[in-house]
């Protein structure tokens, strides 16, 4: 047994250092960041199937529920398309059904993956603030669950492509690349809004507002054609565009990705398809990732204080 | 290259009332700013405080440190900080090495999962990767005691069961530091030795420890060091016996500077026959004190309590009002209170104060001394019914004595 020493008390040294005053904040480099991220890559997955098993067995409609998302994206299109038409007194083709159908694909998949990406930090506040893991696995994991209803949306947008009369080409494959860079678009934005949500508590309205209103000036319902030749370029420069506008041109009309895309209009010949547009929606992603990567990580020291 | 698990000066400071903004607020608020009549930011420094002063400690590959302390003392802030769940407000928090932390063991399960589901959910979070969960499983599963319940929810376990399999989980995670807080009392009292034994185990296996309990008796039984921690400040350091002595002492202190009614004062407070009981038998205790009141407001009791220093909370309260006592008239008083003290073994805090029936409120704190309860006829779970055996039908028939016989040995 060692000697007792005296009660030390270091209270009144205490009061004479001065706190610190400026908050530390993490910092990593993008490589740590990553090589974290894939170490933890079970986590991502465990997460992943937990909310596709949850999702699915709670829906009294099971898997039939990932049909309702871009059905009702297509059928909000065609509504706006008989209005559109009877207006104007021309008749639907068959074309735009299929072009619906097929740009509704990546539509679904952004705004539902990034409405339950928003919402994921905040709804494991609790676990954040007990256990420690990479908080990145959250909202990527969330986002990665939107897997089956990509996958589903993507079969009923095959299956109606051909039953309009439209057939298919093998410049359908470029489907793939789109739907990569759409994946990795939509992780960036998830990664920024989640942690954004946990400190502004309203952003997940406002961003169902910007979700409503952006079906309208993306290339969803409209056919850039429709907005001659500036309105058509002003519309492809949007962020979401490429994606959109891709899936029209590579797997409705045809037309490979590499090659521009001219078509003619009442109000002259309008690009709708430049292979920029290719590079533009891959230099965006990654950008848009990393910019999520670092500033989620930056903010990640707060977030159980937060929760 | 060695585990580290190092503070180095760290400070944490917290606000207190919700941190998270709306941005509804915050852009008329940034528009104020810019117009300069921005909010004071004093109003805020207000609600500031700091949960951790200075601290620094280090434990080496080895060494098991217990954190001590009271609640809010910062315990908790020190492992989230160790955990990297948060970061702190200065100073240096310094790990290396994969940590594996028993805190908030079932933290990660998803109600609607199945018991299989979970560990490999649970596992996850705690940074196990699937292959080192498929190698483990059978041996969590076996250990956790829920086999037959594999493939049912979760949310059909009793809550035992739940913290079983939760437990088990980490008790399989092989970590090169290991933190642990407050899951020395996990399940029945059978899963508690097979636990404790784990985590003792885990704990001398090697790695640097970090042990937060308000056990007292296990931070004795598993620490090589300890630090008490104060108002965020460390108070004390360096053996475990030392820092449960200050705490313990602290403890004591606080109780006469409370003194809130000065009408009735207690003076002193013994047990003639001694601080030392044995489990099931008689203590007493003689409280003296001075009363300045005529007639003592309607409601008022004297009364005592006993408190586990263990955990902090009272096993046994009385008051005078149950037992028609009556209050002290003006002049000196002294109270006789005699209990048989039907508890495990440990360290027990028995003091006197003035209770008011009426409000359900303490009025006054009273002194209060510290009593040992020694181990007579060990038993499990926490009342001491001094259970004795009869035995039939074998060679060592016949009636045994309250001493422990040799079956009650065998059983303990």
């Amino acid at each position: 047994m060692t000697q007792v020493p005296e009660l030390t008390s270091t209270s009144p040294t205490v009061d004479q250092i001065a706190p610190p005053t400026a908050a530390a904040r993490r910092r990593a480099s993008l490589a740590k960041i990553v090589g974290e991220l894939w170490d933890s890559r079970d986590l991502v997955v465990q997460f992943m199937l937990r909310d596709i098993m949850i999702r699915y067995a709670q829906a009294v409609m099971g898997f039939a529920w990932a049909l309702v998302m871009p059905l009702l994206v297509v059928g909000a299109g065609l509504i706006f398309r008989v209005v559109l038409s009877t207006m104007s007194n021309s008749p639907i083709e068959g074309v735009s059904i299929a072009s619906l159908a097929a740009k509704a694909v990546p539509w679904a998949f952004f705004s539902g993956g990034l409405t339950q990406a928003t919402q994921s930090l905040l709804a494991h506040a609790n676990l954040i603030g007990k256990v420690y893991f990479p908080r990145e696995s959250i909202p990527v994991a969330s986002v990665f669950s939107q897997a089956p209803d990509l996958v589903v949306s993507l079969l009923v947008a095959l299956t109606v492509v051909p039953i309009v009369g439209v057939s298919l080409h093998a410049t359908a494959l470029w489907v793939v690349v789109l739907l990569l860079l759409l994946v990795v678009f939509t992780i960036g934005w998830a990664l920024i809004l989640s942690c954004s949500n946990l400190f502004f508590r309203d952003v997940k309205y406002i961003l169902q507002v910007a979700l409503n209103f952006g079906v309208f000036a993306t290339p969803v319902f409209f056919e850039p054609q429709m907005l001659g030749p500036k309105g058509a370029a002003i519309m492809l420069a949007l962020p979401l565009s490429p994606f959109i506008q891709g899936m029209d041109v590579a797997a409705v009309r045809g037309h490979s990705l590499l090659e521009p895309l001219v078509l003619t209009s009442s109000k002259g010949p309008v690009t709708v398809w430049s292979p920029w547009m290719l590079g533009y929606g891959a230099v965006l992603s990654i950008a848009l990732l990393v910019i999520g990567l670092l500033v989620f990580r930056r903010a990640s020291g707060r977030f159980a204080e937060m929760a | 290259m060695a585990p580290i698990l190092a503070f180095d000066r760290v400070w944490k400071q917290f606000r207190r009332g919700q941190a998270h903004d709306s941005l509804r607020d915050l852009l008329p608020a940034m528009a104020r700013r810019l117009v300069g009549r921005g909010p004071v930011e004093s109003k805020d420094n207000a609600r500031r405080f700091w949960a951790l002063r200075d601290v620094t400690f280090e434990v080496k590959p080895g060494e098991v440190l217990g954190i001590i302390g009271h609640n809010g003392a910062g315990k908790s802030t020190a492992l989230k900080l160790l955990n990297r769940i948060m970061d702190p407000t200065g100073g240096d928090v310094r790990t290396r090495g994969r940590i594996g932390a028993l805190i908030e063991i079932s933290a990660g399960f998803h109600q609607d999962l199945t018991g299989r589901q979970n560990i490999y959910l649970q596992g996850a979070i705690m940074g196990m990767r699937k292959v080192e969960l498929e190698r483990k499983f059978d041996e969590i599963v076996a250990f956790s005691g829920v086999e037959d319940f594999l493939d049912t929810p979760v949310k059909r376990y009793s809550s035992g069961m739940n913290a079983r399999l939760g437990f088990s989980i980490a008790a399989h995670l092989e970590p090169d530091i290991l933190i642990i807080d407050e899951v020395l009392s996990v399940g029945d009292a059978a899963f508690q030795q097979k636990a404790f034994a784990r985590i003792k185990q885990m704990a001398t296996g090697g790695a640097p420890v970090v042990l937060v309990s308000h056990q007292l008796d296990r931070i004795a039984e598993l620490c090589t060091k300890a630090i008490l921690l104060d108002h965020g400040s460390v108070r004390a350091e360096g053996t475990p016996d030392h820092c449960i002595k200050n705490y313990l002492h602290g403890m004591l202190g606080d109780d006469v500077r409370s003194l809130n009614d000065r009408r009735v004062r207690f003076e002193s407070i013994v047990a003639p026959n001694g601080h030392a009981v044995e489990s099931g038998q008689d203590l007493t205790v003689i409280v003296t004190g001075r009363a300045d009141i005529d007639l003592p407001p309607e409601g008022w009791t004297p009364a005592f309590r006993v408190r586990d220093i263990r955990t902090g909370a009272d096993v046994h309260s009385v008051t005078g009002f149950q037992r028609s006592v009556p209050f002290p008239k003006n002049g000196p008083f002294e109270y006789e209170l005699t209990v048989q003290m039907n508890v495990q073994p440990g360290t027990y805090q028995v003091q006197a104060f003035i209770w008011d029936a009426l409000t359900g409120q303490e009025v006054v704190h009273g002194s209060s001394l510290l009593v040992e309860v020694i181990e007579r006829m060990p038993f499990y779970s926490e009342v001491q019914l001094n259970s004795r055996w009869r035995v039939r039908g074998t060679d060592a028939a016949g009636s045994t004595s309250a001493k422990p016989s040799r079956a009650e040995q065998e059983m303990a």
